[in-house]
């Protein structure tokens, strides 16, 4: 009896032993920490995700280049594997988010409509920052009622990959028009110069689509972002155009050739033509050294359109020290910071006072008319049921005019 | 130092030294209940209250009462998710059920290289969804294994009428070793004499499986039941990593909890995505108690 009782005991004042010195832990490391920073070391937290090693190293040659003119700073790079929207919401949450961090256009609207990133205005203009050098419309990306929440790290429009040997076989050039490209997919089809693929790779995908639809004048909300446009003939038009290709046996999904994305089916040549951004450069140098092809501009419909990807560097709104924060910021989308991120040819800059890497013009010629990947707060399911209701298109189970009266009412039920 | 002050309440008892036991008891059972309460029921009444609240990032905008609860009923695409999981469950459970008691009855022969059978059949339960998934869209891709062994030319997770059943035909085949496991330890907790009388009695393997084997395992089915629907209901992994959060196509693989993850982390509506979560739950709840009434109580306590 008095063991079993002993045992008891001992299993408490274990665990509170254990809490307590845990306890203790935590205020011993936090002595160091501020005897440092009174030898004048500012440590500036930095976050993102990091896809692929060439970037990471690519990254923290930028630190060290900012570490090496910002005597006094340094840098904590900690990248956040997998799920990034998530965890940054536990941080936010938390009220503990890294100093300084990426913020995907896409998710900007939720989070400046949210709260938690802190408004650079006054930052920008204590520091004499000139955001002028910014493609303007990258600058827009992160503006939401009047501030801006960061500032463009780098961008990629979509563009037009050409395979050269198939092209060759057809004897066409890449197409500059809608009516042309219409002409070298029925040629591409007609001389069989993909075998065993099909001359597009489209897949049923607002995020390639949308382009097209800027092409023939629409748009998928008004300029205001308080209203859907879908139902516009503008719309229609270039959604059986983009749906058309597939229809008439001119183009093949990802799964239908067997890929798993369009940039794989370039690679593995089971399309003639893909619609990619600047990501597919790096996995082609990489992974498909031996296929060569052509970058151009996406192709013109009544207007040049096109869409744009762009990632910020944002400042948390519950971020301790946010001069020293926009420090970093400033540099890392700085001239020189943004030359060494961008110099080896893993992203392209989002100024333009920064060099664009060699063979990557047919990117930059489209900055002035790609309008950013990016709708309302709470748009991501309205996105989701787009593509799905799509989807259904290209599956010959929907007609067009259902699903954009669908996505229509579907974002207007989001917009409130 | 908490139980000591609860000391004083406990009602005393007429074996003498039976309260000293008891604290004991209690004292060990401190941390794990402390865990639990912390990390299970505390969030799980949390999420009851925020389900009633329009709640972002940083916390509360605003009671919206039932709200979210009337969001959820006019919602065509949380419809459609629920729909897509009953469905999913109903084809999975029985597939998952069958096949591990098929596993458990040949594993439990006096067969050759038993051991290895029961790991081999235990071992993709041990492997992680998200690999296991990354494989099964090779093997299932257009130009895959499958498709090849098949004669076939079809985009198994990616055409809207196959999505949903090779979602479950993977995961039936993934958790079957676990069902067997269970059911394993059902069929060793028969007692053997059962079977000596009906041998004696001249029954075959056959009548023996359908008279004795199958209706002694009512515990086992109901157990097995309730873990396996419980698990079908919670489907996200598969869906997720295969549709890319989107689930598609045309909507084939959207089910709740992905409608719950698409809601609290992209859409940033952690109000709506509780109140689904509840919705989930009561959903849950009421297929085991069904089945508890289903398979008899005596059998399930």
């Amino acid at each position: 009896m008095r063991r079993t009782q002993m045992l008891g005991v001992l299993a408490v004042v274990v665990f509170s032993a254990v809490v307590v010195a845990a306890g203790a832990q935590a205020r011993v490391n936090a002595i160091p920490g501020s005897v440092i920073k009174k030898t004048a070391v500012t440590k500036v937290t930095l976050t993102g995700w990091a896809s692929s090693p060439a970037e990471t190293a690519a990254l923290k040659t930028t630190i060290r280049g900012f570490e090496r003119s910002h005597p006094g700073y340094k840098v904590n790079y900690a990248p956040i594997n997998g799920d990034y929207p998530a965890a940054m919401l536990a941080k936010f949450a938390a009220r503990k988010p890294p100093d300084v961090f990426y913020v995907d256009s896409n998710v900007a609207p939720d989070w400046m409509s949210q709260g938690v990133l802190e408004p650079l205005d006054s930052l920008i203009k204590k520091n004499h920052y000139n955001i002028k050098a910014f493609f303007p419309r990258l600058v827009d990306a992160f503006r939401y009622k009047g501030h801006i929440y960061g500032l463009p790290k780098d961008w990629s429009p979509l563009a037009m990959e050409t395979n050269n040997a198939m092209m060759a076989k057809a004897g066409v050039k890449p197409p500059k028009t809608w009516a042309q490209l219409t002409a070298v997919a029925q040629k591409l089809k007609a001389a069989d110069a993909v075998p065993g693929g099909a001359p597009l790779c489209i897949d049923p995908d607002w995020a390639r689509m949308l382009a097209f639809v800027y092409q023939n004048k629409g748009s998928f909300l008004n300029k205001s972002k308080t209203a859907p446009t879908l139902t516009s003939a503008a719309v229609r038009q270039a959604v059986n155009y983009y749906v058309g290709f597939s229809k008439n046996g001119l183009s093949g999904t990802h799964d239908k050739l067997g890929v798993g994305w369009c940039g794989e089916a370039l690679g593995k040549e089971k399309a003639a033509i893909a619609f990619e951004g600047n990501w597919v450069v790096g996995y082609m140098h990489d992974t498909f050294p031996d296929v060569k092809y052509t970058i151009s501009p996406m192709p013109k419909g009544k207007v040049n359109g096109n869409l744009g990807f762009t990632v910020s560097y944002s400042i948390g709104k519950n971020t301790k020290n946010k001069a020293a924060a926009f420090k970093l910021l400033s540099y890392l989308t700085g001239p020189k910071g943004m030359r060494l991120w961008t110099q080896q040819g893993i992203a392209l800059p989002a100024r333009k006072d920064v060099k664009i890497p060699a063979g990557r013009s047919a990117f930059l010629k489209q900055a002035g008319y790609a309008h950013a990947w990016q709708f309302a707060p709470g748009f991501s399911k309205v996105i989701d049921s787009a593509n799905n209701e799509l989807q259904a298109v290209f599956g010959g189970k929907e007609s067009v005019d259902t699903m954009l009266a669908k996505v229509q009412q579907a974002a207007r039920d989001a917009l409130g | 130092m908490a139980v000591a002050v609860r000391k004083r309440g406990f009602p005393r008892r007429n074996r003498p030294g039976a309260g000293r036991e008891a604290l004991v008891g209690y004292g060990f059972v401190l941390v794990p209940m402390a865990v639990f309460l912390l990390f299970f029921i505390y969030p799980m009444l949390y999420a009851l209250y925020i389900s009633r609240f329009d709640w972002g990032i940083l916390g509360p905008a605003g009671n919206v009462g039932w709200k979210n609860y009337s969001h959820l009923w006019h919602d065509t695409l949380f419809r459609r998710s629920i729909k897509n999981t009953l469905e999913y469950t109903l084809w999975v459970v029985p597939a998952q059920m069958a096949l591990g008691l098929l596993l458990a009855v040949v594993v439990n022969q006096r067969i050759r290289f038993r051991t290895f059978f029961r790991g081999a059949f235990y071992f993709p339960a041990l492997a992680s969804s998200a690999a296991i998934t990354a494989i099964a869209l090779y093997l299932l891709n257009v130009n895959g294994l499958f498709n090849k062994v098949l004669g076939l030319h079809k985009t198994w997770f990616f055409d809207t009428k196959t999505a949903l059943p090779a979602i479950t035909g993977l995961n039936a085949w993934t958790t079957a070793g676990t069902m067997m496991l269970f059911y394993l330890a059902a069929l060793q907790a028969i007692p053997t004499d059962v079977y000596e009388a009906a041998a004696i009695d001249g029954a075959g393997p056959w009548r023996t499986f359908w008279k004795i084997t199958f209706p002694l395992l009512k515990p086992g089915h109901f157990f097995v039941a309730v873990v396996s629907i419980i698990g079908a209901m919670k489907v996200f992994d598969q869906n997720y990593i295969i549709s890319r959060g989107s689930g598609g196509p045309a909507y084939a693989t959207y089910v709740v909890v992905l409608y719950i993850y698409n809601t609290a982390i992209k859409d940033i509506q952690l109000g709506l995505a509780a109140a689904a979560g509840v919705v989930l739950f009561v959903v849950i709840f009421l297929f085991t108690i069904i089945q508890w009434a289903f398979f008899g109580r005596q059998e399930a306590a």
